[in-house]
Order: C-alpha cells, then structure tokens, then sequence
C-alpha cells in the first residue's frame, strides 16, 4: 500500500488537505481489493477529520474500524478519545484527552497543530461569547493553567479584576473586506431596474 | 471456426471506428441470447478483450457472464473484473448500451454487499456513474447505487459529492425517490439539515398514482428533520404534491405526527415522555437516533424563543424556564448556540446574565453582494429552464391533443366563433 501521498502531506505540514487526501486514498485502495485496514493509518485520518472540524465524518470513520484494531491499537483509541469530547463538545475534555496519551512521533506534529488550532479556536469562541468570565473557565477552555491563561487573554487587551477572578473580554473589531466590485454593484443595479420597469 | 470465438475475432476486428462499433452492436444484440445460455465458458474469454478498447464487446460477455446468486470466492474474482472495466472503459462506447452497464455496476454493488465490503464499491461506482452520465443534470440509475453504498461503507461526505449537483432530468420515478431518500440520508448523517430537508421534501410531494414505501420512509425523516431544523411541522402539503400523498401519508406515519404535536407544546418533560413510551416503534423505524436529536433540539428551540422576548436574561431563569438542571448547563447551551451561529448574544458569567443581540449582518460585504448575486443568477437559470420546459409542452402532441379537446368541451367562444361566420 503506497501512503507516499499522505506522508508528503504530513512533511509539508498541509494538514487542511489531508482529510481528502486520506478519504480518496482509502477508496483506492479498497476498491483496488486490497486488505488495508490492519496497516491503514487510522490515527492520522482521523485527526486530519477533526483539524477541518469534521466530526460526523471522524465519528462514521471510527464506527467503520475493526474492533480488533480498535483493541489492538492504543493510540487510536486515543484520537477517538478527542473525538468523543469534541462530539460531546466538551470543551475542556478535548485538552485534557490530547495531554492524555503518549503521542508517537509520527502524530506529534499533527497533535500540536491541532491542539494549537483549538486553543485559537477556543480564544475566538470565548471572545465572540463572553462579556465577563472567570479566571478558572478561561484556564478550562483554553487547556492551560489559570496564570499562563491570565497571561494570554492580557496580551489580547482584556482586563483582570483580581477581587472576583474575572476576566473582562476585549472585544476586537471585526474587520471586513467593505470594497466592492464596481461591476458586480452595476449587475446588482440592472437587477433591479429590471424588476421596476 | 467455433461462434464463440468468431464473435471474439469479431469483436477485436469492430472496435475503432463509430460505424463499425455500431454494427458491432446489432451483432451482439442478436448474439445476448445464445451468450447467456452458456455463462460458464464466458469469463475465460474476456482475458482475450482490452477493456478500454473493446468496451462494448467486453460489456456484453461480461454482462453475460455474471449470474446471480454467487458464492463468495466467485464474487472475490469477478468484483476485480468489474472494477477494472470500470475504470478502464470507453465512455462513448459504454454508452451504447446503458442497460447492461447498469445491470453489471447492480451485479457489483451485490457482491461487494455479499463479502461484507460495501467500501470495495464506492469509488468504482462514481467512475461508473460520471462515465454512463452524458450530463451533470442527468439522474441515472446508479445514482441511488452509489448513494446506497456510501451508506453502507459509511463514506457519507464522499456521497455529499454528487448531492451538490442540481438534477433535472430524470428517466425513472424510482431512481429519483432512491436518489432523494438515501441522498437525504447522508445529509442527515453529515448534520446538513437545509439539504435533507430538500432532499426528503422532493420524494413526499413528487407525482405518484400509488403510494410506495420509500415516500412513507421520506415522510418520517421529513417530520423528524423539519422539527430539528424549524422546531415545526405542518401536516399539509403543498398543493402541487400528489393527492394520494395529501390523503394517505399521514396514516402511515402516525407515531411521528403525534411526536410532532407533542413537540409543538413546548414541554420537554412530555415529549421526553412520548419518546420514551414509543421508543419501540421508532427504534424499529431505525430512527430513534434522529428522534433523540429532535428532542435535545427543543432546549435550542425554547431559548431562541426567550431572545424574542428578552434583551437580557439571567441564566437561572434560563435554566427555569427551558428545564435544564444549573445555570451551568443553560450557559453551556447557549454558549453551543453562539458557535453555531443560531443564536446572536453575550454571556455575562460575573453577574450571571445573558444578553441577547441583534444579528450583526449588515448585508454589506463583499461576500454578501457575492451571495446575492450567484443566488439571482441561479434562480434566473432556473427560470430560464422552466421557460424552455413549458415551451415544450405547449408543443407537445399528446398534451395539445388533450387540451383541445377540453377546450371543445367547455369553452363556448370556440363554438360562436363559426356559427357567426355562417351567418
């Protein structure tokens, strides 16, 4: 079974395209009738499906895997066990589930990157949600602890009242691309002088 | 020389130019009978035949060749056949004769079924599907095969492919329920709910003289996806939907209208209930995950009903009002419904408010003059083909000869008009 294709992918860190990239590839070969799934790189697959935040697609994988490779090999399980608290959208459990197991080298790039993206994610959430919140939930959302999590939201401008361990967000200012397409404003127009006349 | 191997040599001789491929198929249409009495000394032969250059011959023997039932081990060495067929076949050949080449991507999609490997058959009936479909808006019969695979094989966003492209052209009403209830299906399992809906809504009001089994299947997904996704249901159809499914769909499906009257109560407790006592009977339905869905959609519908009413709420009269346990767990749904961009607010965790906002879209960016613009340019599309549609109609032979003759019978100016000229 030839993974040149998803090792590529892995080096060169395009991580957002592994997830097709694994999907075809596995299509391929099932339909070529080879027998892949002992050597098929699950934890990968399943990871590259929750880097593109595509759960359902992470969860049919997992059902489709043998359970003797489910019982046979300990690190898949613990991709999925990430994939269970994304599901159940436990936001804390995702953090607590990535430090949870001893990555192999192979993963570890993969697993940082991720871990990285969620954090950010997490941030983006907590800034689009709160108005105030405690120290200790910034720390849970965020998967580090209440100083580094302090240290973090500071540097993004929020403010800290030490009294009630509350954290005021900074809201940034959502910053849109506003200039148009003189054409498309012209079609837009025809549209409408169409309908009037 | 033997018929079977003249018809061989034949086949090799008739396969480059477009005349001589198509007397090649009258030969092999007036050889089918003789081929198929005699399937066993078939296979042997195909080692002969280049399937990318003899398509057609190689179509007709193999077609012949594969009978039904099979055993494992036999379905082990014809599937790698098909396979390469598949992917190695002329389209334009192929294309001749539809039929067989249906029936022999059926014969796939069975074996790969028998050796418990669905997966075996899901790319190789893609290549099939894109290569018998002369265009995009066609709906072939191997639609719904490979639709049905992707369940099988649990490839649900490899299905989402062929669900992007809008359909139009239809041979066989039972292609397209089976494409639209398998196709809604993997929407459901990829949480794409606007297309589900689509998709279901096609086969509960498409034409039917007899009510079949996959418009009752629909209709269930159907009530089930529009409470998930408009927290509502209406029992009535649509007037253009066929009145055998106005009148009698609704019988079939009664445990659903009532979860769906339940629902509209607005109590958790009792709908809780209501599942709970027939959980047999969606359970059997295979829909009972779908139904717990519907359920814990109706915390996300009793808050969005509160930011109607409220500018700020705290989250234990959240909490109170929607039946959840803690303020924890009200801030946990509303802070779900914030990423999934169902509800517009900010959460106060220090005075334990929430504050409910207004949607921040100005309909002024870029992306959204993009949005509108390809929508008008679909819908014009759309309406330039209904045009062209009813263009046709109105020429049409049987529908003329109809529609006059029921302007005869009733409209009286068609009668003056000559006894005028009479006089």
């Amino acid at each position: 079974m030839d993974l040149t294709t998803v090792t590529v992918a892995l080096a060169s860190k395009s991580y957002d395209k592994l997830a097709d990239i694994c999907d075809n590839l596995m299509l391929q070969v099932a339909a070529e009738g080879i027998s892949y799934q002992e050597e098929w790189p699950y934890s990968i697959h399943l990871l590259s499906h929750f880097y593109v935040n595509d759960i359902t697609s992470a969860r049919f994988l997992w059902k489709s895997i043998p359970s003797s490779i489910k019982e046979s090999q300990p690190e898949v399980t613990a991709v999925w066990k990430i994939g269970q608290q994304l599901w159940l959208r436990d936001y804390a459990g995702v953090h607590e589930a990535i430090r949870g197991f001893d990555w192999s080298q192979d993963l570890q790039g993969l697993v940082a990157a991720f871990s990285e993206l969620y954090t950010r994610k997490m941030f983006q959430l907590l800034l689009s949600a709160y108005s105030t919140i405690s120290i200790q939930d910034t720390a849970l959302f965020l998967g580090m602890n209440e100083e580094d999590a302090t240290n973090y939201v500071l540097q993004q401008g929020w403010t800290v009242d030490h009294a009630s361990q509350m954290l005021t967000v900074k809201k940034q200012p959502i910053v849109t691309e506003q200039k148009l397409d003189p054409s498309k404003l012209q079609r837009l127009t025809e549209y409408v002088f169409h309908l009037e006349h | 020389m033997e018929p079977l191997q003249a018809l061989i040599t034949q086949i090799q001789g008739l396969s480059s130019s477009a005349s001589d491929i198509s007397r090649l198929h009258s030969i092999l249409k007036q050889a089918d009978s003789s081929l198929r009495s005699d399937p066993d000394r078939l296979s042997p032969l195909l080692s002969n035949l280049d399937p990318s250059l003899h398509s057609l011959g190689f179509l007709f023997i193999l077609e012949a060749s594969l009978v039904f039932p099979v055993s494992k081990q036999q379905a082990e060495i014809s599937v790698p056949i098909i396979t390469r067929f598949i992917s190695a076949c002329s389209a334009e050949q192929i294309r001749l004769a539809p039929d067989k080449f249906i029936s022999v991507c059926k014969t796939l999609k069975d074996q790969v079924t028998l050796l418990e490997a669905p997966i075996r058959g899901v790319a190789p009936m893609l290549t099939a599907l894109r290569k018998l479909q002369v265009s995009t808006e066609r709906l072939t019969p191997l639609h719904s095969e490979f639709l049905l695979l992707c369940l099988l094989a649990k490839c649900y966003k490899t299905g989402l492919s062929i669900l992007e492209d809008d359909i139009f052209e239809v041979d066989q009403p039972r292609d397209l329920f089976l494409y639209c209830y398998y196709g809604g299906m993997i929407c459901i399992g990829q949480k794409h709910f606007p297309k589900a809906l689509d998709l279901l809504h096609n086969v509960v009001t498409a034409p039917m003289s007899t009510l079949n089994a996959i418009a009752v299947e629909a209709y269930k997904k159907y009530i089930l996806v529009s409470l998930i996704r408009h927290g509502q249901f209406s029992t009535s159809l649509p007037k253009y939907s066929s009145s055998v499914a106005q009148r009698n769909l609704k019988n079939f499906c009664q445990p659903y209208i009532e979860l769906a009257n339940s629902y509209g109560t607005g109590k958790i407790a009792e709908l809780e209930e209501y599942v709970q006592a027939n959980t047999n009977k969606f359970e059997s339905d295979n829909n009972l995950g779908l139904v717990k869905q519907v359920v814990s959609s109706m915390y996300k519908r009793n808050i969005q009903r509160l930011t109607q009413t409220y500018l700020t709420l705290s989250l234990q009269d959240i909490a109170n009002t929607v039946q959840l346990n803690s303020p924890k767990g009200a801030e946990m749904h509303v802070l779900q419904m914030i990423q999934d961009g169902e509800i517009y607010a900010t959460i106060n965790q220090k005075d334990g408010m929430v504050r409910f906002l207004e949607d921040p879209e100005q309909y002024k960016t870029c992306e959204m003059i993009e949005h509108i613009d390809s929508s008008i340019q679909r819908v014009m599309a759309l309406s330039r083909k209904l045009a062209t549609m009813d263009e046709q109609i109105s020429c049409d032979h049987l529908y003329l000869s109809k529609a006059g003759r029921e302007r005869q019978r009733y409209d009286f100016d068609d009668f003056d008009v000559p006894t005028r000229f009479n006089i």
